[in-house]
């Protein structure tokens, strides 16, 4: 490589030859002499070829955010002996130093390898790791050859996931295989569904001598509404005029977090789960089962960010022929006021609708509060601010009710709150006892 | 054995570098004084104080500019009639100073050095024996007297500079 300092040098060389030549003056040309000299000798010491491999290992390849994550990089040098070998392993954008050197300079004798190791974490994200730059020079730094040697590797950041309590859906339609979901069909189960004429084969004990006693010429026996598995569609908003940023801090992560916990609370039960992230693109995972399935959404939602486009601007560009007819639809946004129609359409063709709605007027007024505390709030006067908020968190109320009104089952979530707290109160199954005492959360 | 960056602009390197930037400073300035030009000396001894600061302010530019100005010196000295000895040595040692402060920028700006006192022991064998063999051929021919025609000077100050144009040809070719 051409470096700035050879050119100077060489530079300098020149002029004083030149000069020298010029006014025949012997004791320039010896001025040059040194000059000379030295860049010759880069010339009898520099680097001529290189053969190096690389290779790079991670402690793990998949983590949960914050974890720490140990990078060992080892530069096997197979030619002639290196004078001055400097070694830089950048670090992908999001990630962060958490221990060790990214960089280093050493002498690498043929045969030998030279090892680095440092430590990232990082946010959320599927983070590549960029080629290892090598540059090799002689003692003299006057020439360098840089090469880029990829060593390829990917960290990917899940997303946290709490551990949900049975989430109730209800969905219309179920699949033919057992499950927790209430199939809305008598049959073997645990929940009361009614009563039936006594037929040949029904175990005595399902009986109902209540209702029998009051008909002497009949029995009755009682019947179980049949708890199968559900489809599952989740939806994941991602448009970015959704999603409010303050400080660093996005409402969309806690959205992502919750999406992370319900698909894994989904699939733990069995059911058949399908993930779309509405933003910028319909990124699709396709429905499926089991931890195969938890895996590849859970990577989904690793690389989810918000975006914006034209086209998906609304949720009118849902594509609902991804989701099986009358399934059940888990919608994850913090929602404006444009997708009531929408919503209250899905619902009208059978969908059973549960939005998780993290709140942005809360998210954002905390933020204006914390921003206030730190002395960098915007120059806007309070009543203004509190003004602004009244009506945001009314037009919200608003919005819920009407969406709860077209039978559309809605979660508000202050974020400040952890979604597993939010999600038992508002989504797990009521006990027994609260209903018969006629108790609903 | 490995070092981190805070200890590493400290040491030998350090330690040659001041020396290289006080000697190329004395040596011209010693010349510049004894011929009674007291503003060149004045101003070689500024530039020597600006070098010096630079390496506690850490200001890696200054280096290559205090290179051109000492040789500018050297070629000013010369034409003024001052000995060739002292241009040589303040040369040679201008030379060492900004190869010096170059390397110690150069393991200043990695995070980790493995074998520093080695690299630095060798890099310093180095440039002592490059430096040595410039000036020992400066000297040489400057002893040497030959009468040469302006045809012949002609021939090989044009030799000598396609030679060097060559080797740099050669060099670039195979470096990139």
């Amino acid at each position: 490589m051409w470096t700035r300092r050879l050119l100077l040098l060489a530079g300098l060389a020149y002029a004083l030859l030149l000069l020298g030549l010029a006014t025949l003056d012997g004791r320039l040309l010896a001025l040059a002499l040194p000059l000379v000299i030295y860049l010759g000798a880069t010339f009898v010491y520099g680097p001529h070829e290189l053969r190096l491999s690389v290779t790079r290992t991670l402690s793990a390849e998949r983590v949960s955010p914050g974890t720490p994550v140990a990078v060992e990089i080892s530069v096997i040098n197979a030619g002639p002996r290196l004078e001055e070998v400097l070694v830089e392993a950048p670090i992908p954008r999001k990630l962060e130093l958490a221990d060790g050197e990214p960089s280093m300079i050493a002498t690498l004798p043929p045969g030998e390898a030279l090892a680095l190791a440092y430590t990232v974490r990082g946010p959320r994200g599927k983070h590549d790791f960029p080629p290892i730059r090598v540059t090799v020079s002689d003692h003299l730094g006057l020439f360098r050859r840089r090469t880029r040697l990829p060593a390829r590797s990917q960290l990917i950041i899940l997303p946290e996931v709490s551990r949900l309590k049975r989430v109730t859906i209800r969905p219309l339609r179920t699949r033919a295989y057992a499950g927790p979901v209430p199939a809305r069909q008598s049959g073997s189960g645990v929940e009361f569904f009614g009563v039936r004429e006594y037929q040949p084969g029904d175990p005595r004990r399902w009986i109902n001598w209540r209702v029998s006693a009051r008909h002497p010429r009949a029995i009755f026996t009682n019947e179980f509404e049949q708890e199968r598995i559900a489809d599952v569609g989740l939806i994941l908003d991602a448009r970015l005029r959704t999603n409010v940023r303050l400080e660093g801090q996005a409402l969309f992560e806690h959205a992502v977090q919750a999406t992370a916990s319900l698909a894994d609370a989904f699939l733990s039960d069995g059911n058949r789960v399908g993930l779309l992230v509405y933003g910028q693109f319909l990124d699709w995972t396709l429905p499926g089962y089991g931890k195969v399935q938890r895996e590849r959404i859970l990577r989904a939602l690793a690389q989810a960010e918000t975006g914006e486009g034209m086209i998906f601007e609304s949720l009118d560009r849902l594509p609902t022929r991804l989701f099986p007819a009358r399934s059940q639809v888990v919608l994850v946004s913090p929602l404006c006021n444009d997708d009531l129609p929408m919503l209250v359409r899905l619902r009208a063709r059978g969908y059973q609708i549960l939005v998780i709605s993290p709140d942005p007027v809360a998210f954002e007024v905390q933020g204006f509060g914390v921003l206030e505390g730190k002395g960098s709030r915007p120059n806007a006067p309070q009543a203004a601010l509190d003004l602004a908020a009244r009506i945001a968190r009314l037009e919200r109320v608003l919005l819920m009710r009407r969406l709860r009104q077209a039978g559309v089952q809605v979660v508000d979530w202050q974020v400040d709150k952890p979604f597993g707290q939010v999600a038992h109160v508002a989504l797990s199954r009521a006990p027994r006892w609260f209903q018969a005492v006629g108790m609903t959360r | 054995m490995a070092t981190t960056a805070k200890s590493r602009s400290t040491g030998t390197t350090l330690t040659g570098t001041i020396l290289s930037i006080i000697l190329t400073t004395a040596a011209l300035g010693a010349s510049y004084g004894l011929g009674g030009r007291w503003a060149g000396m004045l101003a070689i001894l500024s530039v020597g104080l600006v070098w010096l600061l630079a390496q506690w302010r850490d200001w890696g530019w200054i280096a290559s500019l205090a290179l051109v100005f000492s040789v500018g010196a050297a070629v000013f000295g010369l034409w003024l009639g001052m000995r060739t000895g002292w241009m040589l040595c303040a040369v040679g040692a201008a030379l060492s100073a900004w190869d010096l402060d170059h390397f110690a920028q150069r393991l200043r700006s990695v995070g980790r050095v493995e074998g520093q006192r080695a690299l630095e022991r060798r890099h310093l064998q180095r440039l002592l024996v490059v430096d040595a063999l410039g000036l020992l051929l400066a000297a040489l021919a400057t002893a040497l007297r030959l009468r040469l025609g302006f045809g012949a000077a002609l021939l090989l100050g044009g030799l000598a500079v396609l030679g060097l144009s060559r080797v740099i040809g050669f060099l670039r070719r195979q470096h990139t």
